[in-house]
Parts: C-alpha cells; structure tokens; sequence
C-alpha cells in the first residue's frame, strides 16, 4: 500500500513537474507580449517591448531603481509605486512590503513583469541615478580587514550625489562566482570631487564581492557601478549632529563630515566610533584634523576590548553609555548611525530612551 | 529523480559561487532532497525536531546581537559572538525576504562543544529541514547541534 502511493505521488510529481517546464518552454519561446507603454509619474513615456521584468526594463532604458540582489528578489531596494497594469502581488514580494505600502500600490519591481501597459511612480532623483565605468586608481588598506577604493571615473566623468549616499559597485564573474552581483558601498568621498569616488569596504569571510575586492581587484582594473542612491544624507538644519559609526560604517560619515567642512558649517558635531581594538581603528589622524578645522566637532573612539599592550587612554566598553555625554538637547538632535545591523539596534535603542525622537534617528535601511 | 524546473533552479542556486562563495552543497554528491531526507532520519534518531533546533539556535542569536562588537555569555555556559554584516542574502529555496549577513559562533564550555552558523541557516533548518551538505562550511550536523546546544 504504502509502496503504491510513493508511487503515484512520485508519478503525479514527474507529470506536474514536466507540465512546468512545457509551460515555461512554452512562455519564452511562443509567448509575445507586444509593446507596451509606461506612464512614469505621469509625464514621461516609454514604449517597451513586454516580457521583461520592470526593473530590466527600466535599466535598458537607462532609469536605475536600486537593486542589491541582481533582481532575485532578496534585497527589497527595488521598490516603486504601480497604479496599473502590474497583476497581482507575488509571494517573493510580501516579506518586504508594509500594509501601508500594499495598500499604496508599492512593489518589487524585479518582480513584476511588463505584460501589458503600466503606469508608475518613482522619485525625481531616479533620474539622476546613472551606470558609471570606473578605473581602480588606488587600493589601500586601512585596517586588516578594511580597505578603502579610490575609482576614477571614466564614463560619465563626473557624478552629483548627496553625502551620505551609497552605489551599487558591480563584482563580475570570477573564479569563485559564476555571475556577476552588485553590492551597496557608502561613498566615503566628499561630493565637491566629482570626477571620483572612494569607497570603504569591509571583508566579509567567503562574501562574494569583498573575496572579489580583496583577493582579485587591481589598481588599474576597470569596475562599473550605479547610483547614487539612498535617503541617508544630512538634513539641513541647525539642530546639533551626534554620528555614530564602527567598522566599515566610517564610510558615509566621512563623506559628511568632509562635505560640512567644505560648506563652512558652525553646526555642532560629536561623532562616536566604536571599534574593538586599536587595530580596528583608522583614519583617527584624517578626524584629528577635522576637530582643528571645525569650530565644534570632537571625534571620541570607543574601544570594546583594547589589548592590554596597546595602553589604550580613551573610552573603553560600548557606545551606548558614552552618549549622555555628549548629548546637550536630545530633542534638538539628529543622530546619523552607520555600522553593524547589532550596533545599529543597540545605538538606536539608547537614543530613543535618552529621548532623541525617532524621526531625526537616520541610517540605512536595509543594511 | 526528474527535477521540476523550481527545483532545478534551487539546485543551481546552491552551487558553488551562485548565492555565496561556497555554495550550500560542499562535496556532497547527494541532491538537496536525499540531503532533508536522511537529516530527518537523524534528527529522529537523536529526538530532536528541525524546529526546536531553530528555536535554539534563534534564543542565542536574539540574546547575542545586541553585544554586537565581542563575546557574550549565555546562561552562563554558552560562549556567544555575533558578527553582523551589513547587507542580506537570499535562501536558495527562492524565499522573498533577504536574511542578515553574519555569524554566530557558539562554544559550550561544558563540554568545549562548538558550534558557527548564520541567519539564513535559523531560516533554512526551521523551514525546509535544510542542513546543508557535507563538507559545506556552514553545515550543521544534528548530533554536533544536540552536543552543543541541547
Ligand atoms: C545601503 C548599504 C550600504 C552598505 N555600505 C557598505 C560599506 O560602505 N562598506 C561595506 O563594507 N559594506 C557595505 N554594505 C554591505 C555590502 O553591501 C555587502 O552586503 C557586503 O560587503 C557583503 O557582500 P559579499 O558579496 O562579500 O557577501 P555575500 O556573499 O553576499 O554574503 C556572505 C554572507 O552570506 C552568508 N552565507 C554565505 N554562504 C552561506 C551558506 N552556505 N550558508 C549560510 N549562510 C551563508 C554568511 O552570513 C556570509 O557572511 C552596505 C550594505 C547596504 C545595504
Ligand atoms: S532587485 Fe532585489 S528585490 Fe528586487
Ligand atoms: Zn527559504
């Protein structure tokens, strides 16, 4: 009996599994969706040739929605707003989606397929978003698991983006990757040297684009990336900064505080830097500098475990209980974290109990 | 065993240098189905369900994010680290919803017992039974699980 029904499951499963693929071949050798239109925020139309999903689509059209993952449907950055023509909401997309967004018409546009006419929102500043060729000018290490990457544009020559935001770099396929991928690296450059941009990155043991970037990227080798992207970039006020970073989090930090020395800004800047060691620690005389150059900024590493032969004199232990100190008007301050998702949680929960409101707490979503 | 084309495609997504650098195989010659099916068979050997050991593994991982730049100490025999990276990667089952980049490496300091996994394996033992082959570096055997956890 129970032999008998392993076989009929097993028959039905072979039968259901060849329908699937007849109907897949059948999909991409006979199915013709035509050309299709789409309407994006009401003015500007593209005529586009159906089958593809929305995000190639728009790539090929050169409008660059955010995406980490290649359009597997694993990152959620590809969000946009579809009035119509999109079809029903896909399982891949739910995990990434609020009510709120649903209900709003958002969805993962790499999985959403142009089958017919669409109309489309997405912010004005996708159009800024371009696919850049780069030259590795120079390689450097800052620590024994970061570096920081110097690329000098080369088509387009030169790049606008806000401090704070980051690219999507390209890692291509190489001997232990069989695709290329993309990943999101902050920009650790000021925006006022446009024809380059830095990054820093950090390893990630086994990582398909750090392995990429440590063990294989040379200096004069070309790399492509697009953006910019992100809603992490410094909201213009007057209200007193509080950064908090660690590890590869420097990054869009950097690029800020680089970007508020060039404008002049008298604003007043504590940034916290939280590291294990001393061997964690880098661009510590680059922020010395700037506490010289800046009227009111003072840089404050915190060091979780120094060695006992480093005599380290500064902040020993976590970040959170060293921000009462340097915290004057916690509803009067913004707070730009960026760093590991664990220092993240802790920092923002800190801060949000010493009364920093929610909505001026910015980092990167996602990350 | 004919493959349907969704599991071809998790198939190839497990392959070396498709979703990560190492793949989700190792050197193991079994297909990802033979792999579920003889791990249940051990976790019914040692009495344990793929869903409790995802909630073990899920207690340490909750408790140890938060000391997010060193080791923790857990119920006072656990030795516990997380390491985050920023960025998420993707079940190779096709999932929606990206899982967090890192790794929690546990010692039992009973009896030296250790134990490294990441957020995608809590995700891929609670939901597809899914250990990994052998010889994949995040692999994780059930009786080295019940050693060092249980
Ligand atoms: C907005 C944003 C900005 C960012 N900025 C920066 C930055 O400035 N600098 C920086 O260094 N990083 C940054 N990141 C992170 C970066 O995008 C990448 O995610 C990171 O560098 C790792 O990429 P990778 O390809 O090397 O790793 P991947 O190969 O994608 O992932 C490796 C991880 O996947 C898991 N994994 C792999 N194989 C398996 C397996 N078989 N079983 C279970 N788990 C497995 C492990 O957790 C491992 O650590 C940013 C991310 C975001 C979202
Ligand atoms: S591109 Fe990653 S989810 Fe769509
Ligand atoms: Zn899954």
């Amino acid at each position: 009996m129970a032999c008998e029904i392993i076989q009929t499951v097993f028959i039905i499963s072979v039968i259901t599994g060849f329908l699937a693929l007849l109907l897949v071949i059948a999909e991409a050798l006979f199915v013709n969706y035509g050309e299709c239109r789409i309407k994006i925020n009401g003015k500007k139309e593209l005529v586009v040739q159906g089958g593809g999903s929305l995000l190639s689509t728009l790539n090929d059209n050169k409008i660059f929605l955010a995406s980490a993952c290649g359009g597997r449907g694993s990152c959620g950055f590809c969000k946009c707003t579809i009035s119509s023509g999109a079809g029903p909401l896909l399982p891949t997309e739910k995990p990434f989606l609020s009510e709120k967004e649903i209900s709003d018409g958002v969805r993962l546009s790499c999985q959403v397929k142009v089958k017919q006419d669409l109309s489309i929102k997405i912010p004005e500043e996708i159009f800024n978003i371009r696919k850049f060729r780069a030259e590795v000018a120079k390689i450097t290490d800052l620590t024994y698991d970061i570096k920081e990457l110097t690329l000098k544009l080369v088509e387009p020559g030169t790049i606008s983006f806000k401090a704070g935001q980051y690219v999507q770099l390209e890692s291509p396929a190489y001997e232990k990757s069989r695709q290329s991928v993309q990943r999101a690296y902050s920009i650790s450059s000021n925006p006022y040297q446009d024809d380059m941009i830095q990054l820093i990155i950090r390893r990630v043991p086994e990582g398909i684009c750090t392995t990429y970037v440590f063990d294989y990227l040379k200096e004069g080798d070309k790399i492509n990336f697009t953006g910019p992207f992100g809603d992490f970039f410094i909201r213009e006020t007057e209200a007193d900064m509080l950064f908090i970073a660690g590890g590869s989090g420097k990054a869009p930090i950097k690029s800020m505080i680089e970007f508020l020395d060039k404008i002049g800004s008298r604003r007043r800047m504590v940034y916290l830097f939280g590291a294990r060691s001393t061997k964690d620690l880098y661009y510590t005389e680059l922020f010395r500098e700037y506490e010289k150059k800046l009227t009111n900024f003072s840089y404050v590493p915190v060091l979780s475990q120094p060695s006992e032969e480093c005599e380290w004199k500064g902040r020993c232990g976590y970040i959170p209980p060293f921000i009462p100190e340097f915290l004057r008007d916690p509803v009067n301050t913004e707070a730009y974290l960026c760093g590991s998702p664990g220092m993240i949680d802790a920092v923002k929960k800190a801060l949000l109990e010493l009364g920093v409101p929610d909505n001026k707490i910015y980092f990167d979503s996602f990350a | 065993m004919k493959e349907t084309p969704q599991e071809l495609k998790i198939h190839n997504n497990m392959k070396k240098g498709m979703i990560s650098v190492t793949g989700f195989l190792g050197d193991d010659e079994r297909h990802y189905h033979e792999i579920i099916a003889d791990d249940k068979k051990n976790l019914e050997k040692i009495g344990l369900s793929a869903d409790k050991i995802a909630d073990r593994l899920e207690y340490f991982s909750r408790k140890a994010f938060p000391v997010y730049d060193g080791t923790t100490i857990i119920d006072e025999i656990y030795q516990v680290e997380y390491r985050s990276y920023r960025g998420r990667i993707m079940c190779p089952f096709g999932h929606g919803g990206g899982y967090r980049k890192g790794e929690i490496t546990l010692v039992n300091l009973q009896n030296n017992a250790r134990l490294c996994w990441t957020p995608l394996n809590e995700h891929m033992i609670r939901t597809h039974c899914f250990f990994e082959g052998v010889g994949s570096n995040h692999r994780l055997d059930p009786e080295i699980i019940k050693k060092a956890l249980f």
